[in-house]
This record gives structure tokens, sequence and C-alpha cells, in this order.
């Protein structure tokens, strides 16, 4: 017999499977339809129940309608946080497609071209999209906020690589006698005429 | 407690067994009889989500009754508490389940029972400090790291830790699964640190 | 031998401006505490980053000035000032990331209050705030608005919490730049030691943000 939250849990498990994955797998329209419907279904229990007390039920007087109403009122919350975490867990993988300048909705309609490269990144989506239409719409606007964020700093390139530059090393002549020179590598002496590998930028 | 953290999301569907310690008309569904009442003395297995609530939650009555009462699940029972004692490395959490730090955190903070709250923390320390070994050894005979998401079973497996090894990794629980990979990450970042500095 | 040395020996009239290194330190300073504190940092105030980003501006020019001209002397320089350029750009974008990531985590919880707020940049703070309508936006248009009014919220703090907070109790490591009394809370027991300056200590961030913030420790 399946109870309220069993739906809800299913979101949890496609979000959990979702977060070990490189794609992103098919929106499921059905099921966040389904714990949507049974938030609401379990809205008007609440009020059912609620009716014949006509706005003065008091829980110590009629505890069992009080323990059905606190189980009504876990499950929509329960419900609630499930679809909640389903959605930004997909939202926070597209947010990472766009960081990292992956065309998300470019892959999409390729995908839907039949193209074989959308395959790759929808899984098993078939010939349907694997984005929502209001997921198309948020990497949309996603889209034009990072752009507008990255706007104010042009000269830094914000979604450029996050790997320190390596250590450059430089062949320098030795003009004149300079002593012992101290690297972070220890001592070198710069002789006239000798080559020396200095580095820079540590 | 994270609201949006998906494991947290299934460790509260772990259920426990409960008692209903009053007639409910409307919820005979939770036993699967929809159509008759839920009778006191009811035991149902009912997700950590709606139990612990249900066991907080005072009735309002003068006896100071709650709705439900509750016992260990078997992942927490004597068995397997025993076997804890015995050797906690010998135990494959996961399959008590795949959550069993999370579970037992939410039945501590339900319940007196401080033997058990001493026999899991000795239990997670000795298991972490082979968790760490494993992650270890995995990095230093020269393996391939892997992909974030596989699971422990895999990295096992692929890592020619032979049987012991591999049946250990199979049975972390998901808390120790991150913490084998943040070993793993660890390690093999001071691995390529140390020779990057040789390299110069 | 420091980057700074070499600027010296190229250019002599580097070291009249120690403002610019100045500013160099305070940015690797902040991109060190930022990425290793769990809460977002107050961002820096007296317009360091504006003059952060002039400076880079003029070094491109400067590059773009000096590309070209083949002469070995000049050319060695260009070396070095590409080469100071990149970490630069690197500081501040790492900096700029590791922010971000914390602003996009707790988004609510740093919007919450008018202290919290005045933690961001006015660019951050119009980032977030658009950030968190997206996203609100995003949850009515998929199923939210369908809820009963009262279900609506994202900010409940019945139940569990819906506005998520950083672990202030994540471990981090200080050097002391004083001697100092260290106080630490443990699970078992609390921990007192008198710290010598440039001590390492590892203990909870919210234990150290008091020596931090008093200018007594610095987080490595």
């Amino acid at each position: 017999m399946p109870m309220y939250g069993d739906l809800g849990n299913k979101l949890a498990l496609h979000a959990k499977r979702t977060q070990n994955l490189a794609h992103l797998p098919p929106y499921q329209a059905e099921l966040v339809r389904a714990v949507t419907r049974e938030v609401r279904d379990l809205d008007k229990e609440v009020t059912t129940l609620l009716e014949p007390f006509q706005g003065s039920f008091d829980p110590a007087a009629d505890h069992a309608t009080a323990c059905t109403l606190l189980v009504n009122h876990l499950s929509m919350r329960r419900n609630k946080r499930c679809l909640l975490a389903y959605h930004r867990t997909r939202t926070d993988k597209l947010e990472e497609h766009v960081w990292n300048g992956v065309d998300v909705l470019d892959l999409v309609a390729q995908q839907q071209a039949g193209g074989g490269n959308g395959a790759a990144i929808s899984g098993e989506g078939g010939a349907s999209s694997s984005l929502s239409p209001q997921e198309e719409d948020y990497v949309r606007q996603y889209g034009d906020l990072l752009a507008a964020y990255k706007g104010q700093w042009t000269d830094i390139d914000l979604t450029g690589s996050l790997e320190p530059p390596r250590d450059l090393f430089i062949d320098v002549r030795v003009l004149k006698d300079a002593g012992e020179i101290q690297t972070e590598y220890g001592y070198v002496a710069a002789v006239h005429g000798s080559s020396r590998i200095c580095c820079a930028g540590h | 407690m994270s609201y949006y953290d998906i494991d947290a999301i299934l460790t509260d569907a772990e259920k426990i067994p409960c008692t209903f310690q009053l007639d409910i008309p409307d919820l005979g569904y939770l036993d699967n009889t929809p159509s008759q009442p839920l009778k006191a003395g009811t035991k149902v297995n009912l997700p950590l989500w709606l139990a612990e609530m249900l066991v907080i939650a005072n009735t309002g009555a003068a006896d100071n009754k709650t709705f439900v009462t509750f016992d260990l699940p078997r992942a927490l029972g004597n068995d397997v508490v025993q076997a804890l004692k015995a050797d906690p490395r010998a135990v494959p959490l996961r399959d008590q389940s795949a959550h069993f730090y999370g579970l037992a955190t939410h039945m501590l903070d339900l319940s007196e029972e401080q033997e058990l709250g001493s026999v899991l923390r000795k239990t997670f320390v000795t298991r972490a400090a082979e968790i760490s070994l494993h992650a270890r050894k995995v990095g230093s005979i020269g393996h391939k790291a892997k992909s974030k998401g596989e699971g422990a079973s895999e990295m096992g497996s692929n890592l020619g830790l032979g049987g012991a090894g591999e049946e250990f990794l199979r049975g972390l629980d998901e808390w120790e699964r991150s913490l084998f990979r943040k070993a793993h990450e660890g390690a093999k970042a001071g691995k390529d640190w140390i020779e990057s500095v040789k390299k110069n | 031998m420091d980057i700074d040395d070499i600027l010296r020996e190229v250019d002599p009239t580097f070291h009249s401006i120690p403002k610019e290194k100045q500013d160099l330190q305070e940015l690797t300073r902040a991109w060190i505490a930022e990425r290793s504190a769990p809460e977002l940092l107050p961002w820096p105030p007296n317009g360091l980053f504006e003059r952060i980003n002039d400076n880079i501006k003029s070094q491109i020019e400067k590059v773009e000035e000096m590309t070209g001209d083949m002469d070995p002397r000049t050319n060695f320089a260009l070396i070095v000032i590409q080469t100071e350029l990149e970490r630069y750009k690197y500081l501040v974008r790492s900096y700029l990331r590791a922010r971000i990531a914390k602003i996009d985590k707790h988004t609510l919880h740093y919007l919450s209050t008018d202290n919290l707020r005045s933690r961001l940049s006015e660019m951050e703070l119009a980032y977030a705030t658009r950030h968190q309508a997206l996203l609100h936006n995003h949850y009515l248009s998929s199923f939210l608005s369908s809820f009963p009014p009262q279900l609506q919220n994202l900010n409940d703090a019945a139940g569990i919490n819906m506005v998520e907070t950083p672990d202030l109790d994540a471990a981090v490591f200080i050097r002391l730049l004083k001697d100092v009394f260290v106080e630490g809370r443990g699970v078992d027991s609390d921990v007192t030691m008198d710290g010598r300056e440039s001590d390492i200590v590892i203990l909870r961030w919210s234990d150290a943000k008091p020596l931090v913030e008093a200018g007594q420790a610095e987080l490595v």
C-alpha cells in the first residue's frame, strides 16, 4: 500500500542519481505533477477534516483528528522538501554547465533534432528534451545574470581556469656579477657570462 | 540538518517500528487497510520524517501520552550492536542501512541509549582508520583515481585490493563512502604535489 | 626571489609606488582567508578592488605597448610583467569565485539581515538578489504556485529550517600573529593554550574568528 511521501522519495532518489552523473537525466515531469497533486489532495483533506469544527478545532479534545492532521501536515512538508531539493539539484547542475561555458540549450536543440551528439548528454532522453521548459528558461536567465556579473570584471575572465599559473622558468643571461642571488630553491651565484635559470612567479 | 541535502532527505525515509497508542479512524491506510480505522496497539513501520514528530508530539491528554511509541530498528538492534562490539570492521553497515550513521544519530536524539552511542562512536573511529588506510593504499599502488560518483564497491574491485578489503569497502555506508572519497582525493593530491615539487 | 624584487630591478620606479605592493599583499591575504573560512568574509573596504582593477588595466595596456618591441631588455620585462599579470588575474578570479560559491550555497542566509548583506559587494548583492529571484520563480513556475499559499514560503523555520547556514564549527588553520591565549571547544572537553607568535593552530572557525578579527591571528 503506497503511502503519502512515497512518490516524493522517488524524486529524492532521482536527485541522488543526478548528483553522480555528468549529464542531466530527463526531467521527471510526471512524478513532479503527481507529488504536487498529492500536496493539493492533502490540503483538501485537511480542509474537509476541519470543516465540522467551523474554525474552533481543539486538538486536546479530539486526539485522533489531531493526529491525522499532523500526519497530513508532515506529509505536505515532506513532499515540498523533496520537490525543492529535486529542482535545486538540477539547477545546481545547470548552473555548473553555464559556468563551464557549456551551451545547454544548444545541446538540447541538437538532441531534439535527432542529432547524434544529443544522446550523449541526455542518456535515455529519447526524442524529448531532458530539460523542462521552465528549466530552459532558467538556463537562459541564469546565463544572462552570469554574463552581467562577469561583465563587471572583463579583465579577469571570471570563468577562466582555477588552476594557478605554472611557475615560469626564464633563461637569464648574466650581464654583470651580482654575487649570490637568493631564490626559493636556494642560492645561485650570478657570475658574468654564465647562464642561469631563474624562477618568476611564486 | 540541511534542508536541501539529498542524503539527509533519504536518511529521513529510513523506517522505524512504531506502535500507535490510540485508535485513529482516518489512518488505516498506514497499515494497508484504508477502509478500516487504525487500532491502538497496531505496529507500523514509519519513515523517520513522520515517526519523529509523532513520537515527540504530545496528544494534549492529561496523561502526557504520545501518538506513537517506537522501538529501535533492526539495523541498530542487539545482534548488530553485539557484532560491532566484537569487531566493527567485520560488519557491512550498508546491509543494515545505506544511511546507517544518519539513522543512528536520529535514534540517539530520540532515546537515551547511552551504550549505543559509545559503541557507535568506537565503531566509527575504528572503521575510519581502516577507511583511511584503504584510501591511501589505493593511491599508492598507482591506480587511476575514480570519478566522484562511483560506488565504493567499484572502487574496491577495480583497484586490486583483494577480497577482504573489497568486501569491507562494499559495506561502507554513505557517510563512510564520502569519507573514503575525501581521504582518497587528499592522498592523491598530496602525492601529485610531491611529484610536482620533485619535477622542479 | 620575490616577483617584486625582479620588478624593482627591471623598473626602478616600481618601489616608489608601494601602494600597489600593499594592495597585492592585501589581496593575497584576503584570498587565502576567503578560501579557508567556512563563511563569507566582509568585502574589503577602501576601494581595494577598484585599485586592483585599475592596476590590472594599466598592466594590460603596458603589455600591449611593449609587444612588438624586440629589444631583449624590454622583452624580458614583458615576460615578467605578463607573468605577474596572469598571477594577479588568477588571484582576483579565484577570490571572487570562492565568494560566489559561498553566496550561491547560502543565498537566503546572506540576504537575511542588513549585517550579513553588508559583507557583500554591491555587485555581489545584485547578483545574489537576482539569483534568488530566478530560483524562486523557477520553483513557482515548476510546481510551487499550485501549492496552498501557506506552503509556498522558502524561508520557513518550522520543522527543518529552510534557510541553510554555513557550518561555523568547521575546522580551520590559523597562524598566530601575537602571543595570545587560545581557547578551543572540543567534543568531550575544551582546550586552552598559551599560544606563541607564529604558532599554527587548528580549531573551530567559531573559536578562531574572534582572534582573526582582532588581528591576533590570520587564516592559512
